[in-house]
């Protein structure tokens, strides 16, 4: 059975140019033929089918329309063309903590939040113990949750959440919430919701957990479906497809040098896009040479999916300029042990000018990689070694002597 | 001993009890799993999003969503009237501070300075059973159409019915105006008015009211959506649509020539019979409640349905 249907759904918004707030409104729209409207098509004729007990994964780059589509679903917005079907209750993890009022007693807020999720106060009642004892917060029930730790905040917005019990779940990274023993718990409520036959919708930058969560997985660039299938499949094709979004604007004249192909090798020396946090990883850069540029440099910038830099390579770091000449040529870099946290990066790779921040040549996003948890946890990862080691006897013996 | 056992096991009750012992059980463990549900229905509500059409139809699935999301109705308007008196000293006192503040200060100028008549009952009391219905429509109608840009953030993350928003404003509104009531029933007795069968016609003429305000009300909320000007306007609006109700003053202080226009506000029917029924002790009159009536009937659905049907941008504009 269908748990829910997307037939031919386009979503438009309308850009209004010039200043909204001073001459909006009234005034504008009587001289709407003069004011300029554009459209954006933020989804075109997206069409797709996720079956009852089935968890989909959405990926996609920022601006791809993965939020739009979850806006629609949830019902939050509506669509511009198409249809929707939905078979089913449903409910979205979308922002937790949604509704609450902070001068509201955590319990008030729970029937508050509840009601707005779309639960019955017979409902909430009936599961009222054991949303505070999943949150964690039963001494702090009664008391305003304008004095609760975000933390606090956070686990009770998740668990009223978390008891909602649809027939289809809408996930969008929320999974990061609280600290790890709370997020362990989500997990593992969300593995169990599905166990059960919830169906799945889960949308997420973290490609491994959408591996590990979805049967089957789409693809989304530009508002369209360019492919969905297997989650292998269609992770590689979205670590592949390079996302020209943005032309360097770098003047030809002062186009010196361009980057001309971006490859990336693991230990073995295979090309793959594919890493682990901790594993070793080079790339090859070639690059062709217009005008000599003796004081040269080459930089590698890995931005995460926020288009932050999460990482910089570059020849710079030896302090020995490249003396480059007319024509091709190539520059390799390689890290033993890659630092870099599960997520996608976008690579962009520049040619500037040595010690200076003069460039010429940004290749925007001309590689992409993914990725995935390697053997060790944390918000970074640390080169380390370790080795055993006699037992320290003297502290042992002197920490003996203190208990007696 | 057996007995009970047998009902036990025959009541449709003995659902529950197998889930609590799950709970129980599950309490034991490490990390507490919320019980999931036992079955699933086998009927679903089945849901078609498409994009947004003004037609009457709007006006029936809109009523029965509406009907599955009461509670949140409830819900909120409890939380309205918890939340407005939160951390005040004086709690729900307000609710009784504001219209005595203001029959204080009318009867001062209007009686006392200005000398205005008021048929047979002390000014207060007058001015009094005016002020009560007409706090009710300023605070109900001027919360009600901010209700929705006041919860910009709660619009674009959770679906929910938005007519919920004004409503529940307007029913936070009539919880105010019902505490007011005690007032005018204190004074009453104060001053030995008493009450006669007409009385009853206190209920229509509620109901009257309420629809009115909740039409205007999501009339006014969808409009401020888009243009924030209703926001702005509605002190102005409110202040002088008060003068053009029999408030401070009788309908029959109103010259005859004057009075096919006047009845024509909606308002002036509700406030002259509220006050006509219950101190004067007289019938309604029916042809300025009838008047009120119509309005509410004609606003109500046509509110309604523009509501929906903007609804459905509503996340997008806002």
């Amino acid at each position: 059975m269908t748990a829910l249907r997307f037939e031919s759904v386009s979503k438009r918004y309308r850009i209004r140019s010039g200043p909204r707030s001073a001459e909006s409104g009234l005034m504008s729209r009587l001289r709407r033929s003069n004011s300029h409207k554009a459209d954006f098509w933020a989804l075109q004729n997206v069409s797709f089918e996720v079956q009852e007990g089935e968890s989909l994964g959405i990926i996609g780059h920022n601006g791809a329309g993965k939020s739009t589509v979850l806006k629609l679903l949830s019902n939050i917005s509506t669509p511009s063309k198409g249809q929707i079907t939905i078979n089913g209750r449903i409910s979205a993890l979308l922002e937790v903590g949604s509704g609450f009022h902070p001068e509201l007693t955590g319990r008030e807020n729970v029937y508050l939040s509840g009601s707005i999720l779309g639960m019955r106060r017979a409902e909430i009642t009936s599961k009222l113990d054991s949303i505070i004892e999943f949150a964690g917060v039963r001494q702090f029930i009664d008391i305003p949750v304008k004095r609760f730790s975000s933390g606090m905040f956070v686990r009770l917005g998740f668990s009223i959440a978390a008891h909602l019990d649809p027939d289809i779940l809408l996930l969008d990274e929320v999974l990061a919430v609280g600290d790890y023993a709370f997020q362990e718990k989500c997990k593992q409520r969300i593995a169990e919701m599905h166990r059960q036959g919830t169906t799945m919708v889960f949308i997420s930058h973290d490609l491994n957990a959408v591996r590990s969560v979805c049967q089957r997985v789409l693809l989304l660039q530009r508002g369209e479906v360019v492919a969905q299938g297997q989650p292998d499949d269609v992770i590689r094709k979205y670590t592949e497809t390079a996302a020209f979004h943005q032309r360097p604007q770098i003047t030809d004249e002062r186009r010196m040098a361009e980057v001309t192909g971006v490859v990336f090798y693991d230990a073995l020396g295979n090309r793959t896009n594919g890493f682990k946090t901790g594993e070793a990883a080079s790339v090859r850069i070639d690059y062709l040479v217009h005008r000599p540029i003796p004081q040269g440099s080459i930089s590698l910038y890995f931005l995460n999916s926020d288009g932050g830099i999460a990482a910089q390579w570059t020849t710079s770091l030896s302090g020995r300029p490249i003396n480059m000449r007319p024509g091709v040529a190539s520059v390799e870099f390689s890290c033993d042990e890659l630092g870099l946290q599960p997520g996608v990066y976008q690579i962009d790779a520049t040619i500037e000018k040595s010690g200076t921040a003069e460039e010429y040549e940004w290749q925007h996003a001309c590689a992409s990689i993914h990725v995935d948890a390697g053997k060790t946890r944390g918000a970074f990862y640390m080169p380390h070694t370790w080795r055993e080691t006699s037992a320290d006897c003297a502290g042992v013996l002197e920490s003996l002597a203190h208990t007696e | 001993m057996l007995k009970p056992r047998n009902r036990l096991r025959v009541s449709p009750s003995v659902r529950h009890a197998k889930l609590k012992v799950t709970v129980l059980m599950e309490l034991d463990q490490e990390i507490l799993i919320p019980p999931a549900r036992t079955e699933r229905p086998s009927t679903r509500p089945v849901k078609i999003i498409r994009p947004p059409s003004f037609s009457p139809a709007i006006l029936f699935s809109g009523l029965s969503e509406l009907f599955w999301y009461r509670d949140l109705l409830y819900t909120l308007t409890l939380h309205r009237v918890r939340v407005r008196y939160k951390q005040s000293a004086l709690g729900l006192g307000w609710a009784l501070v504001q219209p005595l503040a203001m029959m204080m200060v009318y009867t001062i100028i209007f009686s006392i300075f200005a000398r205005f008549p008021s048929k047979g009952v002390p000014y207060s009391l007058f001015v009094l059973c005016g002020i009560l219905p007409w706090n009710f429509f300023q605070t109900a109608l001027s919360s009600s159409a901010s209700g929705l840009v006041s919860h910009t953030s709660l619009i674009t993350k959770v679906y929910f019915p938005r007519e919920i928003l004004p409503f529940s404003y307007v029913m936070a509104a009539f919880f105010d105006f019902l505490v007011a009531c005690v007032i005018l029933v204190t004074m009453m007795t104060w001053y030995h008015v008493g009450l006669t069968i007409n009385v009853l016609y206190v209920v229509p003429i509620l109901l009257v009211e309420v629809a009115f305000i909740s039409g205007v009300g999501l009339l006014f909320s969808a409009f401020q959506v888009r243009f924030r000007d209703i926001g702005i306007a509605m002190p102005l609006i409110l202040q002088l649509w008060m003068f053009c109700a029999p408030v401070v003053y009788s309908y029959s202080d109103v010259p005859k020539r004057f009075r096919a226009l006047y009845m024509l506000d909606p308002m002036a029917g509700i406030v002259e019979n509220f006050r006509r029924v219950i101190i004067q002790g007289w019938g309604a009159d029916l042809r300025l409640l009838g008047i009120s009536a119509a309005a509410a009937v004609i606003v109500l659905p046509l509110g309604y349905m523009y509501f929906k049907h903007r609804e459905a941008t509503m996340a997008d504009v806002i």
